[in-house]
């Protein structure tokens, strides 16, 4: 099922300003839609939106053509998983997942099976009829999984499923639950604010800050053309280093004129109304050269060296004592303390407009 | 086997508490409290004892006497079910109690669900009312109620007395245990009502199917609190019912005391002990529902 969203806007009671205002996606069927965003940008606020548990403020919601805007969440052919699970403590397993069947009055043999296949597919068949306080984190995710299965809904909202999973498993359920969604052949909208569970699953992200949209797009995109500052900072880690400076007589200065770097013929042309003018750019950590024979180079001192293993990560300083962060593979030899002299991958580099933050080379 | 190893690791100089050692000080500070704890527990029994010992003790008058003599006899027991209008008084007690637990129970159930989970116009402020109102003394208002009493019942003939005395007992218990049974509630994760509103609850299906059971061993003390109410007031009783055919156990028991034409202390005490056995019921039967920690596991824990 197709969820659109058309001019969404949430306010709560008693607050001043919007929640989110001017939503406007288009999230197709069978996709896997990461809600990615800050705590305190909105991502949730959408999430129940969409599931009825917020009311809409201004704007439409239409599923496929139907509007939802006003109909109860049971009636919307969803299913939420909470960050919490929220699994009923009273109920045993099988209890709680059979719930949403009972409360529909479906017949007792086929609500059975249900419960028995989704607990078969999730692997939880041996504790169905234990309490959840008697069941680990991960089964209890297992169950809170499967309860919103058992309904087989058109749309699956999950917020934040696996910030309570220890890190391990955390990477074993993020396989798993892509896994679900295409067996499912559900719509999925997940929220999260990890970068890496929506790099790692997502078809499709949506980055919101500050009750706007900041990007939208495939994850690739993303990583390499960030549409303003913004999503660059929040995508990637260790984090883009963002250079301020000036664009003068077609090179990028840096404000302490300690990096100068001419841009590829591309970015040149975008780049030609920015004469003069205050610009930014981004580089990923591991686009630098490392030796520095070929064009622009810049030194830098060796300030820390964080070990992990495929890679080195250097916080480095400049001469004129602005940080850098550099990651090189980690067999190269690096000694703290030591200055070298580093280049640029041209066709790496990210401009933004340092006013607006949005970026030019499109 | 298991005692036998514990003095092994004992023999062998190990200290397992998790505590520091004592000092002397402390050992001094511990004989002290166990001192006082055992003062107190004789002052709450030995009443208990002479109460119990009274009741059987066929030797005992009108007036219990702090003697040797004792007959075992359950003569002060028929006196009470013959020459009383016992059986009454504890029909008329329960029917109080349970009328005054039912009430109080049902009202909290919503009072309490509604102040936790709805924000609407006035809620602080009705909140703040309640709290301040209980401040108040029941007591203080009986010329009130012994006149609303009267306008009611001259519309609806069959509004009694006890009927009064009911809903002045449940009206502070409602009050006060809103506010209990809304911060239990409180503590219960709202993520709760939202997977049930998705599942197809009612906003009464939540409190029936979710709530409630989650808040069950609140509500059990809640009930037994306001069950117990009734038995142990005198005062609003004594003011508001007037014939004795009416009386709880309270205001009944007390006659064998306080007047010498109907003194009776050995009776008194009989019926006192008496009086323990639907308490000491109630809390049979409820004990498994007032184990608590049902909540835990529900969210991650």
């Amino acid at each position: 099922m197709k969820v659109i969203m058309k001019n969404l806007g949430k306010k709560y009671e008693g607050r001043e300003n919007f929640t989110l205002r001017n939503i406007n996606l288009e999230i197709d069927d069978q996709d896997f839609c990461v809600i990615l965003g800050p705590s305190g940008c909105g991502k949730t606020t959408l999430l129940r939106m969409i599931a009825g548990l917020n009311s809409i403020t201004e704007g439409d919601l239409y599923f496929d053509e139907r509007r939802v805007n006003t109909i109860p969440p049971k009636d919307r052919d969803i299913a939420m998983v909470f960050q919490s699970y929220a699994l009923y403590p009273h109920m045993t397993v099988y209890d709680n997942m059979a719930f949403s069947l009972v409360m529909r009055k479906e017949r007792k043999k086929l609500i059975d099976e249900r419960v028995k296949e989704a607990a078969k597919l999730l692997q939880i068949e041996e504790y169905l009829y234990a309490k959840p306080a008697d069941i680990s984190g991960g089964q209890r995710q297992r169950v809170a999984l499967g309860r919103a299965i058992v309904r087989n809904p058109s749309v699956f909202l999950m917020d934040e499923p696996l910030s309570n999973l220890d890190a391990k498993l955390r990477e074993h359920m993020r396989v798993e639950l892509v896994r679900l969604h295409k067996s499912l052949g559900t719509t999925s909208i997940y929220v999260t604010h990890d970068q890496t569970e929506a790099m790692t699953m997502a078809t499709k992200i949506i980055l919101l800050d500050d009750g706007k949209i900041q990007q939208v797009g495939k994850p690739e995109e993303f990583y390499n053309k960030p549409e303003n500052i913004f999503v660059a900072r929040f995508i990637g880690s260790p984090t883009i280093n963002i250079i301020k400076g000036k664009y003068k007589g077609g090179k990028f200065v840096s404000e302490t004129d300690t990096i100068a770097l001419t841009p590829s013929k591309e970015d040149a042309e975008y780049l030609k109304d920015f004469e003069g003018k205050e610009i930014s750019i981004g580089i990923r950590p591991e686009r630098f050269e490392s030796g520095g024979e070929f064009g622009d180079t810049f030194e830098a001192t060796i300030d820390v060296i964080e070990m992990l293993g495929k890679e080195k990560t250097l916080f480095a300083t400049l001469k004129d004592g602005s940080d850098l962060v550099i990651s090189t593979p980690g067999h190269y030899d690096y000694k703290e303390g030591e200055t070298h002299t580093f280049g640029f991958d041209i066709k790496a580099i990210h401009y933004f407009d340092s006013e607006t933050g949005e970026r030019i080379n499109r | 086997m298991a005692l036998f190893s514990k003095k092994n690791k004992k023999e062998k100089g190990l200290y397992l508490s998790d505590k520091p050692p004592l000092t002397v000080a402390g050992i001094i500070g511990l004989v002290m409290s166990y001192t006082i704890l055992f003062a107190w527990v004789l002052a709450i029994v030995w009443p208990l004892f002479q109460m119990v010992v009274s009741a059987f003790n066929g030797r005992q008058q009108q007036y219990i006497m702090g003697n040797e003599n004792f007959e075992f006899s359950l003569r002060h027991f028929e006196f009470l079910y013959n020459e009383t209008y016992y059986l009454t008084w504890v029909r008329n007690t329960l029917f109080i109690a349970i009328s005054t637990a039912l009430l109080t129970l049902v009202m909290v159930s919503f009072t309490g669900y509604a102040y936790s989970r709805y924000r609407f116009k006035g809620r602080k402020a009705s909140l703040m009312a309640i709290m301040l109102i209980q401040t108040i003394p029941t007591f203080a208002g009986i010329t009130a109620f012994f006149t609303m009493h009267s306008i009611v019942s001259s519309v609806i003939p069959a509004f009694s007395r006890q009927m009064m005395l009911i809903l002045i007992y449940a009206g502070p218990a409602i009050a006060s245990n809103t506010f209990i049974l809304k911060g239990y509630i409180d503590s219960v994760s709202t993520e709760l009502d939202d997977a049930a509103k998705i599942d197809g609850c009612s906003n009464f299906d939540i409190y029936r199917l979710i709530i409630m059971p989650i808040a069950r061993p609140m509500l059990t003390i809640i009930a037994l609190w306001s069950f117990i109410g009734p038995f142990m007031d005198y005062l609003l009783a004594k003011v508001l019912l007037t014939s004795p055919s009416t009386y709880t156990l309270a205001v009944g028991l007390f006659t064998l005391i306080s007047d010498f034409r109907t003194m009776n202390q050995p009776a008194f005490a009989a019926g006192g002990l008496l009086t323990a056995i639907p308490i000491v019921i109630m809390f049979v039967v409820l004990q498994k529902q007032l184990v608590s920690g049902l909540t835990s596991g529900s969210v991650k824990g």
